[in-house]
């Protein structure tokens, strides 16, 4: 699943870090009380230890494994940065790397973009529109394995897919093999993802819009603003920081696709739709090319730490 | 919101609110109809007739009842372990004073931008060789490890605003640090714990790739689902039970709580409609 932890849980952790009154907490607290110490220790330590078998030692393990050649049960060979120069040499990766680039921009730009769009029309009629922010909310609810299974109904290459029939009231007969060809399947995969990931840029957007206070809104209204121009200098500008907590989110989503990426298209056709989450994925588990496979996940996790050094930041400077 | 609000606006948003879950009907009229009707597309109306057999024959011949059950187990024990651990620690990093303190909650709630990718190479060579594959532990131990980057920053959110007068009472009446946790936080800090446990339940419910890769046997429902939609097998009635009955638990619980969401990821909104 695209990483749905991310997706569903730092839409709320992160913006957390506003909190304000940073200043006043830290001078309320006490002087360092380390006699507490044993018992902080007892409550953290098997934290600390699941924290530690699942996310350091991957991490350093990770590091390490790229340095090696590795095919399945045959004993490692270190190979230096090898596998990294074998990477970017590799044309099946460089592709990928921009297979990458576009469905992650290309999916995080355009349901940003739309989900902005839902919920300033929203917000003009909260009440009215609660039902269909729900339909539109409960794309995003819905697990992507499953919401993969539901766009191979709508793109299957024969006439029983909802696509093909759409067209063919217009051309009869007209069949397309949407996934199945290489011009098409990666913009199928960007409309499939976008589908799902709308919810989360309006709820986001419709939030920060309802939490302007009322007074300020209706003084505009009352000084003769229309609706649009509220939108455009009310609404708009005191939604960005739901835009941005959006875009972070369905960045690295977007970044670390598999699970939608092995319904629809599996990573073809002729490897046309394997972004760099993918491509870890199919060289170390089905080619069991390990160390490969290591490396190319190194590549994503630079990708992904640069997106999230502002991010990172952020929250490092919040942690007391 | 203010004066009367414009038509056009509720009538764009309800197109595109049918738009949207086009596909979801799609699925649940495929799994209600006999596949004779819908072979050439569920939205044909020559002739409609309406049917359970899909719904009964699909626990037979996918065996989705093992499967539901195995989805649950999995993502109930995961959920119970990281709400049982998370506020000890989030408890400890926020009221506590001990060496590395920072340094650790640093490591720890940043930890949450690591993708998943990260742990399937190292996971799966230390199960293999510690036999665990095809043990569920080998599902829960990563699914819980990773949930505390988020979980350990949601509930530590949530105690700054506690009042530190309560801390500083039962210490004077000489609770020591781990009772004070047991009879005034944790009773306290129960909305942040269950909001925890939400979000932990619905991400181990839907995952796909660490249980497609670790396990063998009991295999979950995504895995189930991903395996025969993947498949030339042309049982689309039977394939649609599968799909809304792997998505409806994670879906009712996600509509349910969705105001949690809003409210969870809006700092210092006030709570107006």
């Amino acid at each position: 699943m695209g990483q749905s932890a991310a997706k569903y849980a730092a839409g709320a952790a992160l913006s957390g870090r506003d909190r304000g009154e940073r200043g006043i907490d830290l001078a309320a607290h006490s002087r360092p009380r380390l006699r507490d110490a044993p018992a902080a220790w007892l409550l953290i330590i098997p934290v600390l230890l699941l924290f530690s078998v699942s996310v350091v030692y991957p991490l350093f393990e990770t590091l390490r494994l790229s340095l090696f050649d590795i095919r399945g049960l045959a004993p490692p060979e270190y190979v230096g940065f090898g596998n990294y120069v074998q990477l970017f040499a590799d044309p099946a990766f460089r592709n990928t790397i921009s297979t990458t680039l576009i469905f992650t921009l290309a999916t995080t730009a355009i349901s940003v973009v739309i989900g902005w769009t839902l919920a300033m029309l929203c917000s003009f009629a909260p009440r009215q529109t609660l039902p269909f922010r729900l339909m539109v909310f409960a794309a995003f609810g819905v697990s992507e394995t499953v919401s993969g299974f539901m766009w191979i109904g709508i793109l299957r290459p024969d006439e029983a897919g909802l696509l093909n029939s759409v067209i063919g009231i217009f051309s009869p007969g007209f069949s397309y093999a949407w996934l199945g060809d290489e011009t098409t399947a990666l913009g199928a995969l960007i409309v499939a993802a976008t589908w799902s990931a709308v919810g989360l840029p309006m709820l986001l957007c419709f939030a920060s819009v309802q939490a302007i206070p009322r007074s300020v809104l209706e003084a505009a209204y009352m000084d003769g603003a229309k609706p649009v121009s509220i939108m455009r200098h009310i609404m708009m500008p005191l939604s960005l920081p739901g835009v941005r907590v959006a875009i972070f989110i369905n960045l690295l989503g977007a970044l670390r696709a598999f699970d939608i990426i092995y319904i629809l298209t599996g990573g073809g056709p002729v490897r046309a739709t394997e972004t760099i989450g993918y491509f870890m994925y199919r060289e170390s588990m089905t080619q069991f090319k390990l160390g490969y496979g290591a490396a190319a996940t190194v590549v994503l996790l630079i990708a992904v730490l640069v997106i999230s050094i502002p991010a990172i930041a952020q929250r490092t400077a919040g942690a007391k | 919101m203010i004066g009367r609000s414009p038509r056009w606006a509720v009538y764009i948003m309800a197109v595109v609110g049918f738009i949207w879950i086009i596909p979801i009907i799609g699925i649940v009229v495929m799994s209600i109809r006999p596949m004779s009707e819908t072979m050439l597309g569920w939205w044909r109306l020559d002739e409609v007739s309406f049917t359970l057999s899909a719904w009964k024959r699909v626990w037979g011949e996918y065996e989705l009842g093992n499967a539901f059950w195995s989805t649950a187990r999995l993502a109930g024990i995961s959920t119970v372990l990281t709400m049982l651990m998370t506020p000890a620690a989030a408890y400890a990093f926020h009221f506590l004073k001990f060496r590395f303190r920072r340094l650790l909650l640093i490591i720890i709630i940043n930890a949450f931008v690591l993708p998943q990718q990260v742990v399937i190479i190292p996971l799966f060579r230390l199960w293999r060789d510690l036999g665990m594959i095809d043990n569920i532990a080998a599902v829960v131990i990563p699914y819980v490890g990773m949930s505390f980057a988020w979980s350990i920053f949601l509930v530590k959110n949530f105690l700054e605003d506690f009042p530190k007068e309560l801390i500083e009472a039962s210490r004077i009446d000489g609770c020591g640090p781990i009772s004070t946790f047991r009879h005034v936080v944790l009773p306290n800090a129960l909305s942040p714990i269950f909001a925890v446990g939400i979000l932990q339940f619905l991400w181990t419910w839907n995952a796909l790739l660490l249980p497609m890769l670790y396990l063998r046997n009991d295999l979950p429902l995504p895995v189930v689902l991903a395996s025969v939609s993947g498949s030339y097998d042309p049982n689309w009635d039977l394939k649609a039970v599968a799909a809304i009955i792997t998505t409806s638990v994670p879906l009712v619980i996600f509509m349910i709580f969705q105001r949690q969401f809003a409210a969870g990821s809006q700092v210092n909104s006030g709570g107006k409609e």
